[in-house]
């Protein structure tokens, strides 16, 4: 059994008078895939962006890599963010007067010191290698979910949050990008994934089903 | 990074930077021009009131004798000074007089001067007809406007002047307008008033204009005493005074201005900017999600601001230094030269300006970057 990199504990979240997630428990060992399903207001997202540091739980505790992400200050969560977290965000999120390349630089440069030899490098595994100068007007959506995902590995997180990374895209785009998902899987990269589709689902090792902010399944997928 | 991330904001925003630049390039242009004026104008300003005829006045020791006259030889003792600040002196010997002419009287004061030399010196009079250049001439002479007036005298008639039983007729030259007691006052050669009042080689006062700031002015003062111990040297001290005090309100005049420049050039910038941060707030959010932290981030924005003051002082400077050659040349009638003093002054200014314009930028640091992926 390997050492679980993620602990989600009786985690709940409030907005306002609406429960978005309701004491939910599960763990994620280093190197998972995880698929989180559910309908639309499921807490999904909520779900990603508290494990992401972006928001924080109204109980329960969300543990990544040894650090209870709920209890760390805003300079402490601003560094766990650029040094353990890789963002893919359905809707890419570039920044648009930023070419390819600088959109990648950017995390470096939030997390140390910008190398835009290895920001290159990281853009030509995802098969842009000839568009790093292109602003992201300039690119397909695929192409710019490709460079998302070059920025969110170019900091080597320990654990990449993709919310629904394939839902702006069109089914070779798709495919694309799942394979880059699955060639960082088999390479040990810790992966959970927000998604509608089944069949995505079923590529991760484990599905995480919540429905009304509630835990309701964890099904693990046979291979 | 930090430069080229930098460029890509500025390109990426330029036509609303634009906007804010040409606003800081408007207020550092006036700016820089009165802080210019300040600097150059009330310098040669004083320099020109200077100009305005006679500072230090030389007369006999009274004693009690109102009359009292000097010898005109002591002029000599002024020129043998060299004293470069002086640039002109002449000697005045006052008459009361009576005038006659075209069937009027009126009593006057008669001046008798080295028409030349007065002339030099009160080149700011305006003269209707012409000056009497000769210095001994005998024969003309130069009447205040309200003399003339009295005596409904026009250039080129004659008048007929009695002092002591003795009498002179001469032809008037020019009618001159000064504005003050001179208005009043006839201006005839100095050898003809002396032989009117019997004084050979005597004068009133003699009358000194002397170029310099007031410290400088203090110091040929003092010279002359020295040279002249005999005499009373004083300043024209209401001249000084009222120079002063008007000097001292074109200068209140000037920062008030400046002040009132900076405030709404800062509105100017606070306008963009307030756009520019609800442009920004997406950015923002993704930058702080990809673990930008808050100093980082603002570090853009304030250079960027910085930027635009840099830009903005440049083009103001540049602009206010031919607006404030031209209200020297149609306001003060004098000419302007640009002081490079003014050129770090007002990039200091409009570089201060721009980062308060640049406030409302200080709200994105508050940006939740959750709220900004969910599309709120």
């Amino acid at each position: 059994m390997m050492a679980a990199l993620v602990q989600v504990e009786d985690i709940s979240k409030t907005f306002g008078g609406v429960r978005a997630l309701d004491r939910v428990t599960f763990e994620v060992c280093s190197g998972e895939w995880i698929a989180i399903m559910g309908p639309s207001g499921s807490g999904k997202t909520t779900l990603i962006n508290i494990l992401g540091g972006l928001d924080r739980p109204t109980s329960g505790r969300a543990i990544v890599d040894g650090l209870n992400v709920g209890t760390l200050g805003e300079r402490e969560l601003t560094r766990y963010r650029a040094e353990k977290i890789g963002f893919i965000f359905q809707h890419f999120y570039l920044v648009p007067y930023l070419s390819a390349v600088e959109n990648v630089m950017l995390a470096q440069y939030f997390h140390s010191i910008a190398d835009e030899a290895e920001a290159a490098g990281s853009l030509a595994r995802v098969g842009l290698g000839d568009r790093l100068h292109h602003l992201p007007s300039q690119l397909s959506g695929g192409e710019q979910q490709r460079v998302a995902l070059a920025r969110a590995l170019i900091n080597h997180p320990k654990l990449i949050l993709a919310d629904e990374p394939t839902g702006n895209l069109d089914e070779a785009n798709e495919q694309i990008v799942l394979e880059i998902l699955r060639e960082l899987h088999r390479s040990g990269h810790t992966i959970l994934l927000v998604t509608h589709s089944g069949e995505i689902g079923r590529m991760a090792d484990r599905r995480i089903e919540l429905a009304h902010g509630r835990l309701m399944h964890i099904v693990a997928n046979v291979t | 990074m930090f430069w080229r991330i930098l460029w890509r904001l500025l390109y990426a925003s330029r036509g609303r930077l634009a906007l804010a630049v040409f606003a800081v390039a408007s207020g550092a242009a006036v700016s820089a021009a009165l802080l210019n004026l300040d600097l150059d104008a009330t310098d040669k300003l004083t320099r020109e009131f200077r100009v305005l005829g006679a500072n230090v006045v030389i007369s006999a020791a009274q004693n009690g004798d109102a009359a009292a006259t000097l010898d005109t030889e002591e002029m000599n003792q002024i020129e043998q000074l060299h004293l470069p600040e002086v640039v002109a002196a002449t000697p005045y010997l006052y008459l009361p007089a009576q005038a006659e002419a075209v069937g009027n009287h009126a009593a006057v004061i008669v001046a008798g001067t080295s028409l030349d030399e007065a002339a030099r010196m009160n080149s700011w009079w305006k003269v209707e007809g012409d000056w009497v250049s000769a210095r001994d001439n005998r024969s003309d002479c130069m009447i205040g406007e309200q003399a003339a007036s009295r005596l409904g005298l026009i250039p080129g008639q004659s008048v007929k002047i009695h002092y002591a039983g003795r009498e002179a007729t001469l032809r008037v030259a020019g009618i001159v307008t000064a504005g003050s007691s001179e208005d009043s006052q006839m201006f005839i050669g100095l050898p003809l008033a002396q032989a009117l009042a019997g004084l050979e080689a005597r004068a009133s006062l003699i009358q000194v204009m002397a170029r310099g700031s007031a410290p400088e002015i203090e110091d040929v003062i003092r010279r002359l005493s020295i040279a002249l111990p005999g005499l009373q040297v004083r300043p024209l001290r209401q001249l000084a005074e009222a120079e002063g005090r008007l000097l001292e309100r074109i200068r209140g005049l000037l920062f008030g201005t400046v002040l009132l420049i900076l405030v709404l050039t800062s509105l100017g910038v606070l306008a963009a900017m307030a756009g520019l941060a609800l442009e920004r707030r997406r950015d923002v959010g993704l930058m702080k999600a990809l673990g930008g932290s808050v100093r980082k981030i603002m570090r853009f924005f304030l250079a960027e601001a910085t930027a635009i003051g840099f830009a903005g002082g440049i083009f103001g400077f540049i602009a206010g230094m031919a607006l404030s050659e031209w209200i020297g040349e149609r306001v003060f009638s004098v000419s302007i030269a640009p002081r490079l003093v003014v050129l770090p002054a007002t990039l200091a200014l409009m570089v201060l300006v721009s980062l308060a314009g640049a406030l409302p930028l200080r709200l994105l640091g508050r940006v939740r970057p959750s709220d900004i992926l969910r599309g709120e």
